[in-house]
């Protein structure tokens, strides 16, 4: 290997090692004593290692109730989001109908509003609704969400027109045609949109917040940040808590980063 | 198994028109040929009759059933595109047999209908791989399979062997006209590829513009163009074509003042007239004769057994291209004598359209 190989490598592996270190630290902590994380400096590992903040976790502050509720929000929330922005991208690039390139022109002017400003608006028109306080509300952002619809719609660009008009001649209905061939040509960059929507509604600290007020329906980081709010001075029991909210999405993400870079990279080259 | 009657048809994107009234009639079992440069329309008529475009006017029939307002799939017409758009997910019998299963077909029909179409286009061996997985012969064998399976009345291609390399489109073209004759299908095929339309058809039509210029065999379009762009559209070299005037005795006076000698003229041709002269560069001969004209030779294009030889007269006058057997004696600079036999001449008038014939033959 040349002297600029080995360069490169090393610095591949300093920037790794950099952004997965405090990731460690925050593994190791959590099964560090009450009040070790705090001693200076700081150890690494754990004295005694124990699973005590974790049993603490799902015995006292039942965080087993709101892991499940974040794994139900999410799962809905990817499920509704795919069910809604793939016809509607697979429309705005392949079917005609009056003004579509202008709706999408204003869905895509959208984007550049921060989802912050929107959220009072969004919450007054729920509340109207009798939505506040319910899942229903929680779900309401990730229906239909402009990046997803954007991202599906690029991708189904790629698809070739006359492929759609040759299932046409077969006889296929646009529905058949959307389930027989879009869909399976579309698996990778559904996998891709199902990790980003997981991911986002998972980690979603702000809408849950505001629109869910029953502790009981908290997901993960509300309920999370409801403890570090009592349990501030325990590092450890939060390291546990933020293990707890991390693990099931890295895993998740490791499990599909196959089908993930490949969604990101196909159709980027004529093929 | 139908004919197809096309009646008027007229198309337009916007302000554009794309087919300005074309009415084709094509027989039962009859292989007819679109050929035209590119944007004459001849495709937006294929998808016209296809019903992927809808006409703006105009009347399609096949099999004497009006079907200008059904969908595709009821038109009774298989189509192959030109970038065979097979389904890259589906292996070779799934894509064979999608038709079938969307009209959910009897199993056993569909496997004897697909492995039928299979034999037929020797193709067994490739049912359970994937598009991705086949060369490029054999993704066009694939997407005609597909065509052959529904047993449409019509088919439809759309310039199939464009994506080809040059010998694997001789040879398909081959088996267009072998697989042809084994089904006896009507087709309708779109090409700009003046081979593939003079080798296909039993009949060819060359559009321009959105207008039919001519209809005819390839043999009728060549011998007897209707005008000056047929006549330069088949044939490779392409037709020359040489401004002249027309002389009291029967002559025609090239620019250069140089005379040639004009089949038999009829008295409906007045001397004078303005005419364009046209000879296929496989007609023209060299050797000395008291008609025969001087030509330098401005480049040599060597193709093996024939060559194109460009030619500039002497003096101010056309450049031409003749074809001959390539002997080796033909070098850039050198002068030779060259013989435009009358009748193999072509007239065409002022407006570019060919003088009758029987007025002068």
């Amino acid at each position: 290997m040349s002297a600029r190989h080995w360069t490169v490598t090393l610095l591949a592996a300093l920037v790794a090692l950099l952004t997965i270190a405090p990731l460690l630290w925050m593994l190791s902590v959590s099964f560090m004593a009450p009040g070790e994380a705090a001693q200076f400096p700081p150890p690494l590992l754990p004295a005694d290692p124990s699973l005590a903040n974790y049993r603490t976790l799902f015995s006292t502050f039942g965080i087993g109730r709101f892991l499940a509720n974040s794994i139900l929000v999410s799962t809905l929330a990817t499920i509704l989001a795919l069910i809604f922005t793939i016809p509607a991208g697979y429309a705005f690039a392949k079917l005609r109908f009056t003004g579509r390139d202008a709706t999408f022109r204003l869905l895509v002017a959208a984007l550049v509003v921060p989802g912050q400003i929107g959220m009072l608006p969004l919450f007054l028109e729920l509340k109207a609704m009798g939505l506040v306080n319910s899942y229903a509300g929680a779900l309401v952002p990730w229906l239909a969400g402009i990046f997803g619809i954007f991202l599906v719609r690029q991708y189904c660009l790629s698809i070739p027109d006359e492929m759609l008009e040759a299932a046409r001649i077969d006889g296929a209905s646009e529905g058949q045609i959307l389930r027989r061939i879009v869909l399976p040509i579309l698996a990778p960059i559904i996998v891709t949109l199902a990790l980003f929507v997981f991911l986002g509604s998972w980690n979603d600290f702000m809408w849950p917040l505001i629109i869910l007020a029953d502790q009981q329906l908290y997901t993960l980081p509300v309920a999370l940040a409801a403890m570090s709010r009592e349990h501030v001075q325990d590092n450890e029991l939060m390291m546990a808590g933020a293990v707890v909210t991390t693990l099931p999405v890295l895993i998740l993400f490791l499990a599909l980063q196959r089908f993930y870079l490949t969604g990101l990279l196909t159709g980027s080259v004529k093929g | 198994m139908a004919g197809l009657s096309i009646e008027n048809a007229r198309k337009s994107f916007g302000e554009t028109q794309v087919l300005r009234g074309v009415s084709i009639d094509v027989a039962d079992g009859e292989f007819a040929v679109i050929v035209g440069p590119s944007g004459c329309g001849k495709s937006t008529l294929l998808r016209a009759v296809a019903g992927l475009e809808e006409l703006t006017e105009g009347r399609i029939a096949i099999g004497g059933r009006d079907v200008t307002d059904l969908p595709p799939s009821a038109r009774g017409i298989a189509m192959v595109f030109q970038s065979y758009a097979l389904y890259p997910h589906l292996t070779v019998y799934e894509n064979m047999a999608f038709a079938l299963r969307i009209a959910q077909a009897d199993k056993g029909a569909i496997d004897s209908a697909v492995r039928g179409a299979a034999a037929i286009l020797n193709i067994e061996g490739l049912l359970e791989r994937k598009p991705a997985a086949l060369s490029g012969g054999q993704r066009q064998r694939v997407a005609i399979g597909r065509a052959i399976v529904r047993q449409p009345q019509i088919f439809l291609f759309d310039e199939p062997l464009s994506n080809l390399d040059a010998d694997l489109r001789v040879r398909m073209r081959y088996e267009f006209a072998a697989l042809h004759k084994t089904l006896g299908t009507t087709t309708l095929y779109v090409t700009h590829d003046q081979v593939e339309a003079m080798t296909l058809a039993d009949r060819i039509i060359v559009l321009r513009d959105g207008r039919i210029e001519q209809i005819g065999t390839p043999r009728e379009l060549y011998e007897r163009p209707a005008n000056i762009f047929v006549a330069q559209f088949l044939g490779t070299p392409r037709m020359n074509i040489i401004p002249a005037v027309l002389t009291t005795d029967g002559r025609a006076r090239l620019d250069d003042g140089r005379e040639i000698n004009l089949p038999t003229m009829a008295a409906a041709l007045a001397p004078g007239t303005r005419v364009s002269v046209g000879i296929r560069p496989e007609h023209l001969r060299i050797g000395a004769a008291p008609d025969a004209l001087p030509f330098t030779i401005s480049f040599v294009e060597r193709l093996g057994g024939l060559a194109t030889v460009h030619l500039q007269a002497d003096g101010a006058g056309e450049r031409i291209a003749c074809q001959f057997r390539d002997d080796g004696s033909l070098s850039e600079g050198a002068t030779i004598a060259l013989q435009l036999p009358p009748d193999c001449l072509h007239l065409f008038d002022a407006g570019g359209g060919a003088l009758p014939r029987e007025a002068y033959k």
